[in-house]
């Protein structure tokens, strides 16, 4: 029998024929000049491609983003974007101009409102908006990136880049691209000699290019303490006695939200004494938030790798590598898909804030009118359904999961924290409590598949509310959980439903639990509790190693 | 609420109105007028849906420095950003008209040693000015203050405290600037047009919102010193702020009056000759204007502490003595 004679390395070849293209356009080493970026892209993409255009949440490949706009429409169309995060405008311009046709992302934040616009209207196919890790887990199966446009502090001619304080996704991109063949072409700030590490390696690495101006980077995590309210002190010290403290939670992730920036502000205060030093808070999967210093400085924090940096903290973290991940150089790297992967597997808490809570627990940013997205919450705001190592918080979790032996039979398991934080009401006095998330509202604007919810009810095993801490995963059913819901949810109408013997009923089990309940002294709860105030008084507890980014210096 | 002895302690940024009021007095001494058990909402913001606040964001009351009747007021940025409706000015006024009333009966009743019982009164700014929910009633309340101003002038002294978080902006600039004393803090800003309003109506070029070190290097405390707008900066605490007013207190009517920076014909030359200034210096920063009075290093005094600052800052001068 004669062997069928196949060709086995088509994409090779066709990258092979793409780089014979654009070998003029190469200067030394890997250097291709700023000016000639669009020619390149025109010679290296072809229609159809699926293009990885490096959007983190901090740092933006920014310049090529804009390079990518100016490429002809009639050489270059319907390329499937898969990016991490839609944030400039230049990300969805591509689309707008016929360039790209398809997209699947994590997150957008600013361009949120332009992007409902523009699936309602048709001008963007969205794919899914996915978690981080789900994402870059596409990126290994079916949405290997043929072309990669990455983004560097600095690389060297030969191409080897150093992404340090900021190293975010480029990792899990760069890989997935050049593992099956593809292009990765990178801007970087500067061209050097020797990079002071080497965070991707020269032969993975095909262009570099140094760009006119710094890539962009927004500091996301960084909350003024100046700006934290008596509800957000009192609901996060009802976190702490009530959570924290109740399992001995020692790894957790923190949401960016003003919530969880009180709880790191009161570590050295309010948990220093209810005796909790040493007994919570020990490893964090967590970006440098500049709200940790006080508690990094006390002695609290023994562990904490990043999933980005921020702005301003570079030499403070740098200066404190018996926590912070440090490489040989003395500069932080992050690692977006490792923090999520520890977030969701090494983490035995999730707490952060939500926007909307339907009567089912089902919490949600979602608004009516943004497709958002929800980055790594989800990830991290689940139950890991793989985990088979154990700890004490999640042990005790798991013992009082109310539905544990409906699904188990007498199987101990443990369960993750999941811990979600709002005020019955928010801003304009709209209630957070709701009959019907607006994310219904939002897959009928934007024509989604289901409506997009950050946390499941089923996942959730703890709301706060500046009513009381509703034990959730405790209720045996959904009749009970609707009850729990009722009786932390305030004036708002779901809350106004609630029934006075059966909320007594349910505190006196102990799945719900108001601030006097836990013997909390509400007029404690002001902000003389937070051990800084305000932004300059971060720089003085980080003995002037942290250094704010000019928005945040009120002085 | 703080203890008065706490609230000495306390940093007057994290001090709300009620607690300024009580701590820029003598200890125990303080009065509410109309305090919020009194309820005394605005009438104009249920109409709108919006929410009320029993003081309508503002405390006023009488206490004590030494001998010398004070009347406060303390306006609340965290109520619609300390805006002055209809309620919130008209208490602004009869606190001033109630001073002047004293002024009168103090001086029947102490013909020989009235200059010591002078009253006083003290306004502890946090306001963007105007509440546009009440535009016209704000507005007039506004106009109603500045005549309060008037009838005062020669007669009693009105200071003007400017620490909190919001500053004092929009036409209750126009208000701070026109009293006989200004106190600040670092963290306390004064000006006209909020810095948002001038990036949205000039463009970020001219003045980046966003960059808050620049918004307070402009409209902030220190800068405010150097230029003779505040006669007085003093450290983030209550107790800085009460220290400075006892201090004021002590000085004869003829030398408090001495601090204005707006009320003649020679004061008004005075500020057009930094009109003046300003277009011929072209600078680009405030820190352009500190090294012209002197300042080598400008950038060094940014972060500098306020003892420190009150030690090597250099000022404009001023011409009258």
């Amino acid at each position: 029998m004669e062997r069928e004679v196949r060709v086995w390395d088509n994409l090779k070849r066709d990258t092979e024929e793409r780089m014979k293209k654009v070998a003029h356009l190469v200067e030394e080493g890997k250097v291709v000049k700023a000016e000639n970026t669009v020619a390149l892209l025109e010679g290296v993409i072809k229609p159809g491609d699926k293009v990885n255009l490096e959007g983190n949440n901090q740092k933006q490949a920014d310049f090529l983003a804009e390079c990518l706009c100016e490429v002809d429409p009639k050489k270059i169309y319907d390329l499937h974007m898969v990016q991490s995060v839609v944030s400039l405008k230049s990300h969805l311009d591509v689309f707008e101009k016929g360039i790209a046709k398809k997209l699947d992302f994590s997150f957008s934040g600013p361009q949120a409102g332009r992007l409902a616009d523009f699936v309602r209207d048709g001008k963007l196919e969205l794919g899914a908006i996915h978690t981080y890790l789900e994402l870059f887990g596409r990126y290994y199966a079916d949405l290997v990136p043929k072309v990669a446009l990455i983004v560097a502090f600095e690389a060297d001619k030969e191409g080897n880049l150093y992404t340090g304080f900021n190293t975010e996704d480029t990792p899990i991109i760069v890989e997935a691209t050049k593992f099956k063949q593809g292009i990765v072409i990178a801007q970087v700030n500067k061209i050097v000699d020797k990079v002071p590490r080497v965070d991707i390696p020269a032969d993975w690495v095909d262009f570099v290019i140094q760009s006119p101006k710094n890539f962009y980077i927004e500091p996301l995590f960084t909350r003024d303490p100046g700006l934290i309210t008596d509800t957000q002190i009192l609901m996060g010290m009802m976190a702490l006695k009530g959570v924290y403290a109740e399992y001995g939670v020692q790894s957790m992730n923190h949401g960016i939200g003003f919530f969880t920036a009180a709880i790191e502000l009161m570590l050295p205060t309010y948990a220093e004494e209810l005796g909790l030093k040493g007994k919570i808070c020990s490893y964090f999967a967590l970006n440098p938030h500049p709200t940790m210093i006080p508690a990094i400085e006390s002695g609290w924090v023994k562990n904490i790798h990043c999933f980005g940096g921020e702005l301003g903290m570079e030499k403070y973290v740098a200066a404190r590598s018996d926590v912070f991940f440090i490489g040989p150089d003395g500069t932080l790297r992050s690692n977006r898909a490792y923090s999520q992967a520890a977030g969701h597997y090494a983490m035995d808490m999730f707490i952060g804030g939500t926007l909307q809570i339907d009567k089912y627990g089902n919490s949600s940013t979602a608004t009516a009118n943004r497709v958002a997205g929800f980055g790594g919450a989800p990830n991290m705001g689940c139950d890991a359904k793989g985990r088979r190592h154990s700890s004490d918080a999640w042990l005790k979790c798991g013992l009082e999961y109310g539905m544990q032996e409906a699904l188990l039979g007498k199987m101990p398991r443990g369960k993750k924290l999941v811990v979600q934080m709002q005020e019955t009401f928010k801003e304009k006095m709209d209630p957070a409590f709701v009959d019907e998330l607006d994310a219904w509202k939002l897959q009928k604007n934007a024509n989604l598949d289901i409506p997009p919810v950050m946390v499941y009810s089923d996942d959730v095993t703890h709301y706060i509310t500046e009513e009381g801490i509703a034990y959730f995963h405790k209720c045996v059913d959904m009749k009970e959980k609707m009850a729990a819901i009722r009786a932390i949810a305030g004036y708002t109408e779901i809350g106004l439903q609630a029934k006075e013997e059966e909320t007594m009923d349910l505190r006196k089990r102990g799945i719900v639990k108001t601030p006097e309940d836990l013997g909390i002294d509400v007029t404690r709860a002001n902000r003389s509790m937070l051990a800084a105030k305000n932004i300059k008084e971060l720089v003085e507890w980080s003995g002037g190693l942290y250094n704010p980014p000019a928005r945040f210096r009120n002085w | 609420m703080l203890s008065w002895d706490e609230l000495q302690k306390a940093k007057f940024t994290e001090a709300n109105a009620r607690e300024r009021a009580f701590g820029l007095v003598d200890k125990g001494t303080f009065t509410e007028f109309v305090s919020p058990r009194d309820r005394m909402p605005s009438p104009h913001l249920p109409v709108l849906g919006e929410a009320i606040g029993y003081d309508d964001g503002v405390v006023t009351g009488i206490g004590l420095i030494g001998k010398r009747p004070v009347f406060v007021v303390s306006q609340e940025g965290r109520f619609i950003g300390g805006a002055v409706g209809e309620v919130h000015g008209a208490k602004m006024v009869q606190a001033i008209k109630l001073a002047l009333k004293a002024y009168e009966d103090v001086k029947v009743k102490y013909p020989d040693s009235y200059e010591e019982r002078l009253p006083a009164v003290v306004i502890s700014f946090e306001t963007g000015g105007v509440r546009l929910h009440e535009s016209n009633a704000g507005l007039l309340a506004h106009a109603e203050v500045m005549d309060q101003f008037q009838d005062a002038r020669g007669k009693i002294p009105i200071i003007a405290v400017i620490g909190s978080k919001i500053g004092c902006f929009g036409g209750m600039g126009f208000v701070g600037a026109a009293t006989d004393v200004i106190i600040m803090s670092e963290q306390g800003r004064l000006g006209l047009t909020g810095p948002e309003v001038i990036e949205q109506e000039m463009g970020k070029d001219e003045f980046d919102a966003s960059n808050k070190a620049l918004v307070f290097r402009t409209t902030g405390g220190k800068h405010k010193y150097i230029m003779q707008d505040a006669n007085f900066l003093v450290e983030d605490s209550v107790a800085g702020f009460y220290q400075q007013l006892q201090e004021v207190m002590k000085l004869p009517f003829a030398e408090i009056e001495k601090f204005r920076r707006i009320g003649s014909k020679k004061l008004v030359e005075e500020q057009l000759e930094l009109v003046k200034l300003a277009v011929g210096l072209g600078a680009k920063d405030s820190m352009d204007v500190w090294k012209y009075y002197g300042n080598e290093d400008p950038a060094k005094l940014v972060d500098m502490g306020p003892d420190e600052f009150l030690k090597v800052a250099k000022r404009r001068e001023r011409k009258l003595g």
